[in-house]
């Protein structure tokens, strides 16, 4: 018991310290004493990375940082994900399309919202950076997914988002509707009719799961 | 005064019968795109669509400057990118960089005819058509992006980013390599007749690297480009800049340029009465999407913080009101007298 706390302990460090061959290291250690990779996944490296949002946002790290943590989390999710027992694949939290709006080529921000809904178990379908904006639709309807995130770093191409949210909307009036991005904040959500945004990734999946929860609920409503 | 008047001498700092608005940045409006029948995805391509849309934000609204070229995309195209320009789409959007160039560690090679290349000429031309068109009455302004951030638009993001982190003297010989062509093609545009040059570093604010990176990593080139153009040049930053302001200062341009997150009363007070400060307008929340009221407001605002120039933060969104450019110049003309 002591040993397994003190390898999330390290791996938690390993991650905010950047340190990718630690968390490796880490990760093959826990893999061999047949512990529970979920745990770890989850105490571990997204714990670690809770860490460095906290760290972002007091600007003791900056976005290099941020990257090379988010790094480190690959490392160790690569080794301990084939490891996830069966019964905590079937459930899925929810499914997601992601993507930055047509006209921005800023990937990094959805890239770590990306990488926090992977690690909290969503289905992720990323369509990558300057996607067209009747793309969003598309996907949305052929994965029925039940959260659309749209990302845009620029005040000259967060205009989109507003136009994919419209057509969002006419097709599937019950999708949430998530925006984020460096122009984006609460009166952009009012703005935009958006169902919510994050100020960081951690915040970003953190809305998510409550969004998707609740739209759960309310399927299941109307199931019954 | 005239409007050209009012821009040089606050860039000189000298005495002006009001706060000038202007742009170093982008500032089309759909209004000139209709009034001229120029679509914007044609307009980067040609000189005269380019000129003729720089001009109609003064010639419709009296906004005192006429800048070019509309996109960020110039000096990476010229140095071998290639440019999406979105053609035959029906709504707004600006240019972007297709193709990445290169890798951190690579050596980047730049052409001699680096001025030929690209649409380099083209906006050298378009400068030229402005000052023809508008006489000596308004100032022409152009730009280049700063070291950094043209690193960004040749390398991918990631890959710079963490590179600053784990490899700075390779990131570095970079910066230190683009020093020269910026200042050239800034130089060539002041030739063209530019009379002055915005370096936009917008890659390097400390929402995104650390104040420490920039000193060690961004300034440095970021001075160097600066020193070695030939006129007055206005340094702009986007983003949180409050950590940065001294720095900013230190790099030795005419002005600098902050937007809407930086709290300019506290910038006047660290940088004192020398400093030439332009902004600090939000150029979406407010001057597209705030009403006419709320322009006023944010002018008056800037003014009473304390900026020697009314500036937008960002470039403007061509889709602004009417109504709302006619109130941020009505209401700079309200608070601006000097």
């Amino acid at each position: 018991m002591a040993e397994k706390e003190q390898l999330l302990e390290e791996m938690r460090k390993a991650v905010i310290e950047f340190d990718e061959d630690r968390v490796k290291e880490l990760a093959n250690r826990w893999i061999e004493l047949g512990y529970d990779a979920n745990e770890a996944i989850f105490e571990g490296l997204a714990a670690g990375m809770e860490v460095v949002g906290e760290l972002f946002a007091k600007n003791e790290y900056f976005v290099p940082e941020v990257l090379m943590c988010a790094d480190a989390l690959y490392a160790g999710l690569d080794i301990l994900r084939p490891h996830i027992k069966a019964e905590d694949k079937t459930e899925t939290k929810g499914v997601v399309v992601i993507g930055t709006v047509e006209g921005d080529v800023h990937d990094i921000g959805k890239n770590l919202v990306k990488l926090m809904f992977e690690v909290a178990g969503f289905e992720v379908h990323d369509l990558g950076k300057d996607v067209p904006l009747e793309k969003f639709v598309e996907e949305q309807l052929r994965t029925d997914a039940d959260l659309v995130c749209l990302s845009a770093m620029m005040t000259t191409t967060m205009p989109g988002m507003k136009k994919v949210i419209e057509m969002l909307r006419e097709r599937n009036p019950n999708v949430k509707i998530m925006i984020g991005g460096a122009p984006v904040s609460e009166k952009t959500v009012e703005m935009y009719g958006a169902d919510a945004t994050g100020k960081d990734a951690a915040s970003a999946l953190e809305e998510a799961i409550k969004m998707v929860s609740s739209l759960r609920e309310m399927k299941r409503r109307k199931e019954i | 005064m005239t409007p050209k008047e009012r821009v040089m001498n606050t860039l000189e700092k000298k005495r002006v019968d009001r706060v000038p608005a202007f742009s170093g940045m982008g500032n089309v409006t759909v209004a000139g795109m209709r009034k001229h029948g120029i679509d914007f995805a044609s307009s980067h391509a040609d000189a005269r669509l380019m000129a003729t849309l720089a001009c109609s934000t003064y010639e419709l609204f009296r906004f005192e400057c006429a800048v070019v070229p509309f996109d960020l995309c110039v000096e990476a195209e010229a140095l071998g990118c290639e440019v999406n320009f979105y053609a035959g789409k029906s709504s707004i959007l600006y240019p972007t960089i297709k193709t990445k160039v290169l890798k951190v560690g690579e050596e980047l090679s730049i052409p001699e005819d680096l001025l030929e290349r690209g649409r380099i000429p083209l906006v050298q031309e378009a400068i030229s058509l402005c000052r023809e068109r508008l006489n000596g009455e308004v100032a022409v302004g152009s730009y280049v992006l700063g070291p950094f951030t043209l690193a960004g638009q040749l390398i991918d993001l990631n890959d710079l980013l963490k590179s600053s982190f784990k490899k700075p003297a390779q990131v570095k010989a970079l910066l230190e390599q683009l020093v020269e062509p910026l200042a050239e093609i800034a130089n060539s545009y002041a030739e063209s007749g530019a009379d002055y040059i915005t370096v936009r570093e917008m890659g390097a604010p400390s929402d995104v690297i650390s104040p420490r990176m920039f000193k060690t990593l961004v300034q440095p080139y970021l001075k160097e480009t600066i020193a070695r153009i030939k006129a007055p040049t206005i340094l702009h930053m986007c983003g949180d800049t409050n950590m940065l302001v001294e720095m900013l200062n230190e790099c030795g341009a005419s002005a600098i340029s902050v937007e809407q997150k930086n709290d300019v009363a506290a910038t006047r007070s660290k940088l004192g009465e020398e400093a030439v400060i332009l902004g600090n307008l939000d150029a979406y929340g407010v001057i597209v999407k705030g009403t006419p009221g709320e322009v006023e407001q944010a002018v008056k605002q800037a003014i009473e913080a304390g900026v020697d120039g009314v500036m937008p933060g960002c470039d403007i969104w061509p889709e602004v009101p009417e109504e709302n450019m006619h109130a941020l110049m009505q209401a700079v003309e309200k608070y601006g007298a000097r």
